[in-house]
């Protein structure tokens, strides 16, 4: 595996690692610790900008208007565009867009229109409503929200979990079951205005994340036009599989970005803060953690160019992503644990981003998929799909 | 408007630098990239041939071991086209020798404009700016702060310590630029894409007419004797507040006459 970059990819990310230090950073600095925006008028001029780099909807493919990165260019910037406070889950705080949620791609025309194009122009919001009180993990046998058909319509009945930003969307993508299938080949996803009647956001469910929440949602005899529905009836689980395993390289290279910076923190400490009369570098048992660190940094960096390689060549990738997803997740929690560890009682405070990442990045061991699902797709490659 | 933008390459100042023991000069075989005070000259070039309404901004650059990464960044934000003065007998030329092989490279492009950061991040000599002027006998004004093109001369407004000089000056004419001027541009991702395609012409020093006794070290006019370690910074004078800190705190600005 070549792991050297192209001179265009080195280009790319020295220009990311630019604008987080001389853009997202200074302003970060007078923000609330927890934030997840910008000012409205620093978003928009920044907006401006990654718009004139040409770099504005990263994900947005290139036939829908986007830049076109290959996956692994994709997975650099995401390396970079994390590294600062709120780089977990707001990446630059969103100045580089957002492409929408991946199924919509696979929508009709009409669809698009009413709910992909909107999106793309920050006209529209959607959420992702997919978990449910009964599971999320294995979506496809949890999901009890049922839908009966009733004349050219659909009528939904049901709650979803953990639900993020359903208060704000315009629109949710649902899935619900719609046959007496218990598994996968039962569930059909529908595009719900949220302000159909019978859609009801029930309450706000507060995460480790401290300003950021979830929701919980409930559908009552919501009435939803079969025209609604996404994909093909019973088929909602066969909806860009490709483009969400294709997204577990940034999320991956995400979680790497917090760890690399929180070396970098690290060492820098190490190298400066004194005890006993010497510098922490000097101390074996510090020099460990920053060896340490520095295996899980590797490693994690080495499966998501894997995964990403492969998928930009065309091959079969499913196995690399969920190993990149899985070990970055766990590597970078690890390093930035060893990095606050580093910096003692001031690793604990706010005045240092170590503590948001450390909460962060444990969510990133649930969120899109939690370890234990991803070793199950792996095995399931390893072993073959007869092994369940 | 033709505009030539000078341009060094020189180790990213983020990696731990070496000195080498025997020539006591900074050790240049790592990866170089674009010195960031000469992003401000690009900028500047750039916005100068935007206003003119036409033109284009090429590049002239000297390292020593073939790099191009610096110049395709600066021909990723918008230069055209780049020469780069390479080989192995330039190691160790010294900041005349230097300013001869650019004015050498600079000559043959007869630009309306010379562009050159004000001093390099590394060596920090601060003269090669003034002596490709005087190599190629033109005037030259230090430290721009801003640049107005007028027909066939210009209007420099020249960053002083008390403020700044109005300077008219006629064309061509040689301009240093001081860093933080102007906001260099962001690489666009085009431009990215566009950056390996766009001309960078290489040249030896012979094939500028020079003889290889006449640069590098052979040709250097000064040696680096020593290096010391930069003296500690004093610890700074400690107003503790008793009541009377802020007229203390004036005394003492007054006396620096900074207010």
């Amino acid at each position: 595996m070549d792991l050297r970059l192209s001179d265009e990819q080195q280009m790319i990310v020295e220009t990311v690692r630019r604008y987080v230090a001389e853009e997202i950073v200074p302003l970060e600095a007078d923000l609330d610790p927890d934030a997840g925006a910008l000012a409205p008028d620093d978003f928009d001029r920044l907006v401006d900008k990654t718009k004139e780099m040409g770099f504005y909807g990263l994900d947005i493919p290139e036939e829908f208007g986007g830049p076109g990165l290959d996956t692994t260019t994709r997975a650099l910037m995401a390396i970079e565009m994390s590294q600062h406070r709120a780089g977990l889950y707001n990446p630059c705080y969103g100045t580089f867009g957002g492409a929408g949620l991946a199924q919509l791609y696979e929508a009709t025309d009409e669809q698009k229109e009413k709910y992909l194009y909107p999106t793309l122009r920050g006209e529209k919001k959607g959420c992702f409503a997919l978990t449910e009180p009964s599971g999320g993990s294995d979506p496809a046998r949890a999901i009890q929200t049922k839908g009966h058909e009733d004349g050219d319509q659909w009528v939904l009945n049901g709650s979803k979990l953990y639900i993020s930003g359903a208060d704000k969307a315009d629109f949710a993508l649902v899935f619900a079951r719609t046959s007496d299938d218990p598994g996968r080949n039962g569930v059909t996803a529908f595009l719900v205005d949220t302000d159909t009647s019978g859609f009801n956001v029930r309450r706000v469910v507060h995460t480790l994340r401290s300003t950021h929440y979830a929701t919980e949602i409930s559908f009552d005899e919501m009435r939803v036009s079969k025209d609604q529905i996404l994909g093909e009836l019973n088929r909602g689980f066969a909806i860009a599989n490709d483009r969400l395993s294709r997204q577990r390289i940034p999320y991956a290279a995400g979680c790497l970005g917090a760890a690399i910076k929180a070396q970098e923190m690290a060492i820098e400490w190490a190298k400066s803060r004194e005890t006993f009369g010497s510098v922490l570098a000097e101390k074996q048992a510090v020099q460990w953690m920053i060896v340490d660190n520095e295996i899980d940094i590797r490693h994690a960096r080495y499966c998501i160019l894997e995964a990403a390689q492969k998928a930009d060549r065309g091959e079969r990738f499913r196995t690399e992503a969920a190993m990149a997803k899985l070990v970055a997740s766990e590597a970078s929690g690890r390093v930035v644990d060893r990095a606050m560890q580093i910096h003692g009682g001031l690793g604990m405070t706010k005045d240092l981003p170590l503590e948001r990442w450390y909460r962060e990045l444990r969510i990133r061991r649930v969120g899109e998929g939690p370890s234990e699902v991803q070793r199950l797709i792996m095995a399931r490659e390893i072993l073959g799909g007869s092994f369940k | 408007m033709k505009v030539v933008v000078c341009v060094k390459q020189i180790p990213d100042p983020a990696d731990p630098g070496a000195l080498d023991p025997e020539t006591r000069t900074l050790k240049r075989d790592v990866k170089l990239i674009l010195d960031e005070s000469d992003s401000y000259g690009v900028e500047m070039g750039l916005q100068l041939v935007d206003n003119a309404g036409g033109g284009e901004v090429t590049l002239v650059s000297m390292a020593p071991n073939n790099e191009q990464s610096g110049l395709r960044t600066a021909l990723a934000m918008g230069a055209a086209s780049a020469t780069l003065i390479s080989d192995t007998e330039l190691i160790g030329s010294d900041a005349l020798t230097t300013a001869k092989v650019l004015a050498a490279a600079i000559k043959d492009q007869e630009p309306d404009l010379v562009i050159a950061g004000s001093e390099s991040s590394d060596g920090y000599t601060g003269t090669v700016p003034e002596m490709i002027a005087a190599v190629l006998d033109l005037p030259s004004v230090t430290a721009a702060k801003s640049i107005e093109v007028g027909g066939d001369a210009i209007q420099v407004q020249r960053q002083t310590d008390a403020g700044y000089d109005v300077v008219d000056c006629p064309l061509p004419a040689v301009i240093s630029v001081t860093a933080g001027v102007v906001e260099p541009r962001y690489p666009s991702f085009k431009g990215i894409m566009a950056a390996k395609s766009k001309p960078l012409d290489e040249k030896s020093s012979a094939d500028l007419g020079f003889a290889a006794d006449a640069v590098g070290w052979a040709g250097s006019g000064q040696e680096i004797v020593d290096v010391a370690e930069a003296p500690q910074r004093e610890a700074g004078e400690v107003i503790e507040d008793d009541g009377e800190a802020h007229l203390k705190i004036v005394e003492f600005l007054e006396n620096l006459k900074v207010i």
